[in-house]
């Protein structure tokens, strides 16, 4: 290691976000898991004898688990679905499957292999995510552990070391190492150490020296958890050399190696996805609610009533009109603005005020399990180009072949405005960074433009348009949209959550309604 | 034994699969490039949601000939030009018989005069319109001899953005685009943001 950042700069650097007291203060909410959900327990009046009709718009996850409950309580459910697909942006992409985007249809001619898919939508179950779990065991939909975050994969930024890849391990082993040296450094600094009784010095000492491996002086001079330079079985291992804390700093990649794993928003290290695609879930539910389900169905007016709603739509060329008693509507905010209503003006402006998410997904058949031969066995390589993400499929280990994700892009825009051969250039040429080779051992491009997908048009539902958190006009908003009109229709989906892009906050935004729902069926009844 | 149990195996997991997919949602038919709606809106009434402008009682000669400027490049290939880029992916797979087709589809829409959205002031914009006028008739109406399409009862947040791309130069700026280079230059007789405001809120007063 040369020129390592001074102890000095350090603990003005920890000074610049509030020293030791804000850290100590830190951490009165220790004990509470954030974010944990519970199962809902709905236990909804059964309708069975009152005839009621439900429209359920759309057939996003929300929309089915509202049919399903519904149904389950007596209620008569029918939903319209745009496309000739269940599952909105849950969609499991495998050997035969459209991928209706506008302007650039693909049909999938993977091997036709239990284990050759990939989720272009949602893509990972967390522990805590309890309603997802919960239908998964009602609808019988098996699990396996999902592998998100993997050492042994690949950190690739040009900005550091000359390009060249290097194992999370070593990235993430010598970070660590560092981090911990320097906090020992400054614990004997007295601006600290009188914020510590001694035993809680000794105590962050200890844990200091074994978080980054640290020597016998509090030096981090590298360690074996990166793996051996050489030997390690038969002979003694050697340890790595050591990378720079400089040549680590040259990449802003380091926020996504360090903190992959964050069990409480939702990626914890043990995730989970239903053997054989995330739309397993989705089959699970359709099955079940049959021909309730009217695919290519597109929806043309939606008109609340005083004593229900009125939904038209198209099937087959023809218009139709239903008439129902209550409607539960998850069409994207940005496409129910296309579609003629009576909402309330206020209702109209938070439809129209929430911005439609880019997100961009592509995914390679893989003439054979490349990555197997590098050590990888699942998890996420970072890279600092427009791909950003390599997965590699936990399922199907030592199988010929598999399919590996070739970017997800957050942002999206600008994979989204290149053409097919463009999108599928810049995966290769970004993808050989890492693997040399990738562009002889990959085939058969799939690429998901959310943004283009034929009746979605968007990704997540963004709300806040500052990364400062939701302003008072935006809760305002949020809150009237999620309140029925009239007592009869519904938005619900994880637009009308406060935490998109997640199965468990489209279901827990159904519930929600439903239980609204149920307390006014049980005010009426009465 | 092992290879009953293989076999059996092997069986259940097929049986599976077929269970798995009894629904079926896996197939879809591509039988035309009627795709207008899901960006336009039902009845392409236009949608503010996804900035994309109302089709319906679009004149049929300035459709065709939208679409097959952005099918050419022509429109919709500007960097900065965000709507027209999405467009212009759909309208570069579009045959001569689906444009047909979609001008034949989009004649059948009723014609329903968009909500006003904007507030500028309309004694100023009609000044300016003056300029308008000269191509597109005195109401907007739009004049085909001119080849200047009609601007009454269009979305004014289009209209908006529309001469916004002209007077930068996102559209009208191709070589090839004669009409849109007039557009261009007459665009610049607006001179900042509140009279281009200014004069579509003049056109929302003409809606038909």
């Amino acid at each position: 290691m040369t020129n390592p950042v001074s102890r000095r700069e350090f603990l003005n650097l920890l000074g610049a976000y509030g020293g030791t007291s804000a850290v100590l203060q830190a951490g009165a909410a220790l004990g509470l898991m954030p974010g944990a959900s519970q199962a809902a327990d709905l236990s909804l009046l059964n309708m069975s004898s009152k005839g009621k009709k439900v429209a359920i718009l759309g057939s996003g996850i929300s929309a089915l688990t509202t049919a399903w409950e519904l149904s389950k309580a007596g209620y008569d459910c029918t939903i319209l679905e745009a496309s000739h697909r269940a599952g909105g942006r849950i969609f499991t992409v495998r050997s035969g499957t459209v991928v209706d985007e506008i302007g650039n249809y693909q049909r999938c001619d993977w091997d036709n292999e239990p284990h050759m898919y990939f989720n272009a939508g949602a893509a990972r179950i967390p522990s805590i995510h309890r309603s997802v779990l919960s239908y998964c065991k009602e609808l019988g939909v098996e699990l396996q552990v999902f592998v998100n975050e993997s050492k042994t994969n690949w950190v690739q930024d040009d900005a550091m070391l000359g390009g060249k890849p290097v194992r999370n391990t070593d990235y993430s082993s010598s970070m660590q190492g560092f981090i911990s040296e320097m906090l020992a450094k400054s614990l004997s600094e007295s601006e600290i150490d009188s914020s510590l009784t001694e035993s809680e010095s000794e105590t962050l000492l200890g844990m200091m020296r074994t978080f980054g491996d640290l020597d016998e002086n509090m030096l981090y001079k590298g360690t074996v958890r990166a793996g051996y330079g050489s030997g390690g079985f038969l002979d003694h291992g050697t340890k790595k050399d050591v990378i720079a804390l400089r040549d680590l700093l040259e990449t802003r990649l380091a926020g996504n190696v360090m903190v992959t794993t964050q069990e409480g928003t939702g990626s914890g290290p043990l995730l989970m996805q239903p053997v054989g695609g995330m739309d397993r879930i989705i089959y699970g539910f359709a099955n079940r609610l049959g021909d309730r389900i009217k695919f290519r169905s597109p929806v043309t007016a939606v008109m609340v009533k005083d004593d229900g709603v009125e939904v038209a739509y198209e099937q087959n060329g023809e218009s139709q009109l239903l008439k129902a008693d209550y409607c539960f509507n998850c069409i994207p905010s940005h496409l129910m603005t296309g579609i003629p209503n009576n909402f309330p003006a206020e209702y109209t402006t938070a439809l129209k005020y929430i911005r439609r998410g880019r997100a961009y997904k592509a995914a390679f058949q893989a003439k054979e399990r490349f990555w197997e031969k590098e050590d990888i066995y699942g998890g996420i390589s970072w890279i600092n180009a427009p791909i950003q993400q390599i997965w590699y499929p936990p399922h199907g280990i030592h199988l010929d072949k598999g399919v590996v994700l070739a970017a997800y892009n957050f942002g999206g825009a600008n994979f989204t405005e290149m053409t097919q051969e463009q999108r599928i250039e810049a995966c290769l040429m970004y993808g050989e960074k890492i693997h040399p080779n990738y562009r002889q051992l990959v085939e058969k491009p799939i690429t998901i433009a959310w943004h283009r997908m034929n009746h979605m048009l968007g990704c997540a539902p963004r709300w806040a348009r500052n990364r400062g958190g939701w302003s008072q006009e935006e809760e305002h908003l949020y809150e009237t949209l999620r309140q029925p009109v009239n007592g009869r229709h519904y938005m619900i989906g994880d637009q009308s959550t406060q935490h998109s892009a997640w199965m468990e906050s489209a279901i827990q935004s159904a519930h929600y309604a439903l239980a609204d729902l149920d307390q006014r069926v049980r005010a009426e009844t009465a | 034994m092992k290879k009953l149990i293989t076999l059996t195996t092997f069986m259940l997991v097929a049986v599976c699969n077929v269970a798995a997919q009894t629904v079926d949602v896996g197939v879809a038919a591509a039988t035309d490039d009627r795709y207008c709606t899901t960006c336009h809106g039902v009845e392409g009434r236009g949608n503010i949601g996804v900035q994309a402008p109302r089709l319906a009682g679009m004149e049929g000669w300035y459709l065709k000939r939208q679409l097959e400027n952005f099918r050419a490049g022509i429109r919709g290939t500007h960097a900065a030009d965000v709507q027209g880029i999405a467009m212009q992916a759909m309208a570069v797979k579009l045959s001569d018989a689906s444009i047909a087709d979609i001008v034949s589809w989009v004649s059948s829409w009723e014609y329903i005069a968009a909500e006003s959205t904007v507030d500028g002031n309309a004694r100023r914009g009609r000044t300016a319109f003056g300029t308008c006028a000269a191509c597109h008739g005195a109401d907007a109406q739009g004049n085909e001899a001119l080849g200047a399409p009609a601007l009454a009862g269009q979305n004014d947040w289009y209209l908006i953005t529309q001469l916004k791309n002209f007077r930068a130069g996102y559209r009208g700026a191709h070589r090839e685009d004669s009409f849109g280079a007039q557009m261009l230059t007459m665009s610049r007789t607006l001179t900042d943001d509140q009279a281009i405001i200014d004069v579509v809120s003049y056109i929302n007063t003409l809606q038909k």
